[in-house]
């Protein structure tokens, strides 16, 4: 073929063009060799010499595509109501095929010619173009041109016949009743609604949405309302909600097999709307009765229902809460008996455990849900039994540990009590007063380090640890200090005994003599009650007078004060059929060591020469009269005229054993002097963080502070505002910050 | 009341036979508390406890782990006693002792 321009005889040229074209449309078969001639037939009538057919060609074109358009509606419309749906999917099956190569056989005049005309999206927008003049009509390419004139020749007379076919078909789908065949033809022709305007730049789907989407919607509409109201009458809430679930996964299936992918999220919008929205208020009511009975198939059919719809999860949430709260008090009310602490805790984990389960499995791990169950075991770990008493947590978890900590801990595995004491931590981080916990666990450490009741340092160690991540390393700094001293108290025994060993001395003190030596303010201990000073039995004083003189030749202004009360020695019993080795509180050994110097000793002379109370005397006594060591004149509580005498008839099987005396009890006062000492501690924390603060930002307003204070705090405790503004004023007061003079409520630091 | 285990090995001291005690002292474990040798536990300047370290190291313990260490008394010649840091910056201001007034000087410091 020749690409020179020549001149052509239009018609005839248009006469047999249109032939093929004819074959194309209607998918006839086109022999290879037609096709590539009236390909060149296109492109000479585009070039033709003198004067070009373009534009002829493309008016020529559109005349016999209506023309045939025109054609098949009449054969559409021919079938009748009944088959119009089949005939017209029949219809556009072919036509958009053949189109489609009829719009590429016209490749010359869709590229060089109207491609050049076509106007360019910038031109449009900003209309400089010389050819946007009024009356001017666009020229298409010819696929584009098919496309609208089957918009416009077919679609738009059978418009509401069509409509109504398909809601008809979907409708017969929706109750079962649909024929397998016509979920091609139904799909088929929404799609042509779709592909028609498929080639615009914008507003695609306008048509779609506007001629099919809205009347199916409504439609849809209608029936989901039915179906909701039909099922009330007939179902209670559980079947009604599993109806819905299906309902909603029937329907999306359906929008996906038959409609745009963007009509699926409306379609289930539609569908919760009517179904579940509608009665929102009464599938919440039904909810709380699923909680409280913990109803889970019933709530993991309520919960995908609800979460679409705005706030549609609060109520379940609030009821949530409520019901971990009420079941959390219940495990926690009863508890009774020598083991509270671990009732307590466990109880507790239980309840969090069983709960958070529950939220994994029924609420999917909802965030809401976690918050609920949050807010909830934080209630019931700091519910006060009366408005006036503590929270009971911080001291039954801090015993709880110590339980797990101490040696002993029965029966249980190393790796059982790490594992214990690692869940310990979620209740511990619903504690509000850390600090409190704080003291109870000080008191009870310090009373395992000094005793040596310790299971493992190990162990000791990875809980201060999880301490330290939970809430910083200023909460367990105390605790450390701890550590310190019993390490600094190992080097100073080494040494004392390094120096008593040059001065050949090792000997004097004629006992094995180990001292711990703590820092008075890091350890929470009382300094031992005693009218006077207590009376160190003579063969103690050496000892004492030793590591006193020691002590302050490596220290310079300290003072050692001896803790009797927690001080224990071994006595070897000499004067029994056999000997004994027993160990027995500083307390109990001078009694018992009166008994060198007389065969009979008065309580209340024993009093008087130890230096001790009577109650303090009788306390220590009576253990020594219970394990049968004493024995006392008259039966009944000790007077200060009971006489105690020396058991030479003592037995025990065990040679070497411990007289358990008062220091391992607490004494009931002792949980009400934590709780008082923790008030003291919080308004030098709340100073020293107000002078941290300050000395960074220099000036300040009042509510700042007071925000950045409680900032600080509440890893550990919550502090009252009155609280702070009392220690603003004492660091007013000691000068540390002062008012501006500008201003009432601003501060500055004075460095 | 009694517990601990059999333990028929600790015999060391080779004084099986009868002493003429009735009891014999082996072991003694003692715990003892040491403090500042002061009169008032209370320094008067910050009036935090003188065994805690000051307000300022406090406010500061985020550098200093065991919070104390540096934080020590100071003895006046007068007897009075202070955390050395209240009392280095109180001098800067008034070299008098804010408990008797007398001219401030050290007479010694904690170790
Ligand atoms: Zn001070
Ligand atoms: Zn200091
Ligand atoms: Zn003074």
């Amino acid at each position: 073929m020749s690409l020179k321009p020549k001149k052509v005889d239009f018609r005839q040229t248009w006469n047999v063009l249109q032939e093929t074209v004819k074959g194309v449309i209607t998918l006839a078969d086109v022999p290879r060799s037609t096709w590539n001639d009236r390909f060149s037939d296109v492109y000479s009538l585009c070039v033709a010499n003198p004067e070009p057919f373009a534009d002829r060609l493309y008016n020529e074109t559109k005349c016999f595509l209506e023309n045939h358009v025109k054609q098949l509606l009449t054969k559409v419309q021919a079938q009748g109501e009944t088959g119009l749906l089949q005939a017209y999917h029949r219809a556009w099956t072919e036509y958009s095929q053949g189109i489609n190569y009829v719009h590429r056989l016209y490749l010359y005049l869709n590229q060089q010619h109207i491609k050049k005309q076509k106007l360019s999206e910038a031109e449009m927008i900003y209309g400089t173009s010389s050819t946007a003049s009024p009356g001017f009509e666009e020229q298409m390419e010819i696929g584009e041109l098919g496309l609208d004139i089957w918009k416009n020749k077919m679609i738009a007379p059978l418009r509401t016949s069509l409509v109504t076919l398909l809601l008809e078909g979907i409708y017969a789908d929706r109750v079962g009743e649909a024929q397998s065949a016509s979920t091609d033809v139904i799909r088929g022709v929404i799609q042509s609604f779709v592909r028609v305007e498929e080639y615009k730049m914008k507003g695609q789907l306008d048509m779609y949405q506007e001629m099919f989407e809205a009347p199916f919607l409504e439609a849809s509409g209608n029936f989901y309302s039915r179906e909701a109201s039909e099922l009330l009458q007939q179902s209670d809430v559980t079947r009604y909600m599993e109806r819905v679930t299906w309902r909603l996964s029937q329907e999306e299936l359906r929008a996906h097999k038959f409609l745009h992918i963007s009509s699926v999220p409306k379609v289930r919008q539609c569908c919760e709307e009517k179904m579940v929205a509608a009665h929102v208020a009464w599938l919440h009511s039904e909810a709380d009765l699923m909680i409280e009975n913990e109803r889970r198939r019933d709530l993991s059919l309520l919960y995908p229902l609800s979460r679409p719809l705005p706030s549609g999860l609060t109520p379940l949430v609030l009821k949530l809460t409520q019901h971990i709260t009420h079941q959390g008090l219940q495990a926690i009310g009863p508890l009774q008996g020598e083991n509270i602490h671990t009732q307590f805790v466990e109880s507790m984990l239980d309840v969090h455990s069983k709960y958070s389960e529950l939220i994994k499995e029924v609420f999917k791990g909802d965030q809401a849900f976690i918050g609920a169950l949050d807010k909830a075991c934080s209630a019931v770990v700091n519910h006060r039994p009366a408005p006036r008493q503590p929270a009971r947590a911080p001291e039954l978890l801090a015993k709880y540990c110590d339980s797990l900590l101490k040696k002993s801990a029965k029966g249980a595995s190393e790796s059982e009590i790490e594992e214990k004491l690692a869940r310990s931590i979620t209740v511990f981080k619903y504690v509000d007063d850390k600090d409190v916990f704080q003291k109870f666990y000080a008191r009870m450490l310090a009373k395992r380090l000094i005793h040596q009741q310790s299971q493992s340092m190990d162990a000791e160690e990875a809980m201060i640890d999880r301490l330290k991540q939970a809430c910083g390393y200023e909460f367990t700094n105390k605790l450390h200090r701890m550590f310190t001293d019993m390490s600094v108290s190992a080097d100073l025994n080494a040494k004392f005994t390094t120096i008593l060993r040059e001065r050949k001395e090792e000997n004097k003190l004629g006992i094995g003599f180990v001292v711990y030596v703590l820092q008075a303010g890091a350890w929470p201990l009382g300094l031992p009650p005693s009218p006077g000073p207590f009376h160190v039995p003579q063969q103690l004083e050496k000892s004492v007078q030793a590591f006193e003189s020691f002590y302050h030749a490596q220290f310079s202004g300290r003072k050692l004060t001896w803790l009797h009360h927690l001080c224990q020695g071994e006595l070897k019993f000499n004067y029994l059929k056999k000997p004994y080795l027993v160990t027995v509180q500083t307390y109990q050994m001078a009694l018992l060591l009166l008994f060198e110097h007389c065969d009979a000793i008065s309580c209340r002379d024993a009093a008087i020469s130890l230096r001790l109370s009577h109650e303090q005397l009788v306390k220590h006594a009576a253990s020594l009269v219970d394990c049968k060591i004493l024995k006392k004149s008259v039966e009944g509580e000790l007077e200060e005229e009971t006489v105690l005498t020396l058991n030479f008839e003592y037995y025990n099987k065990r040679t070497k054993f411990r007289v358990t005396g008062a220091l391992q009890r607490d004494a009931p006062h002792d949980a009400e002097a934590t709780h008082r000492s923790v008030d003291d501690d919080r308004k030098l924390y709340l100073q020293a963080a107000i002078v941290r603060i300050m000395k960074s930002r220099k000036l300040l307003r009042h509510n700042q502070l007071v925000q950045e204070v409680l900032g600080q705090s509440k890893v550990t405790f919550a502090p009252s505002i009155g609280m702070i503004k009392k220690c603003i004023e004492a660091l007013i007061d000691k000068q540390y910050i002062e008012r501006t003079p500008n201003s009432a409520d601003e501060y500055s630091y004075v460095a | 009341m009694a517990d601990s285990e059999q333990d028929n090995t600790d015999r060391g001291d080779g004084d099986n036979l009868k002493s003429d005690k009735l009891f014999t002292l082996k072991k003694w474990n003692a715990v003892a508390m040491w403090s500042w040798d002061v009169e008032c536990d209370t320094c008067a300047i910050c009036r935090v406890q003188v065994m805690d370290a000051c307000l300022r190291c406090q406010a500061e313990s985020k550098k200093d782990f065991y919070g104390r260490q540096d934080c020590v008394v100071v003895w006046g010649e007068c007897n009075h006693s202070f955390h050395y840091c209240c009392m280095s910056l109180w001098v800067k201001q008034n070299n008098r002792c804010p408990l008797c007034q007398q001219e401030w000087s050290i007479q010694r410091m904690g170790k």
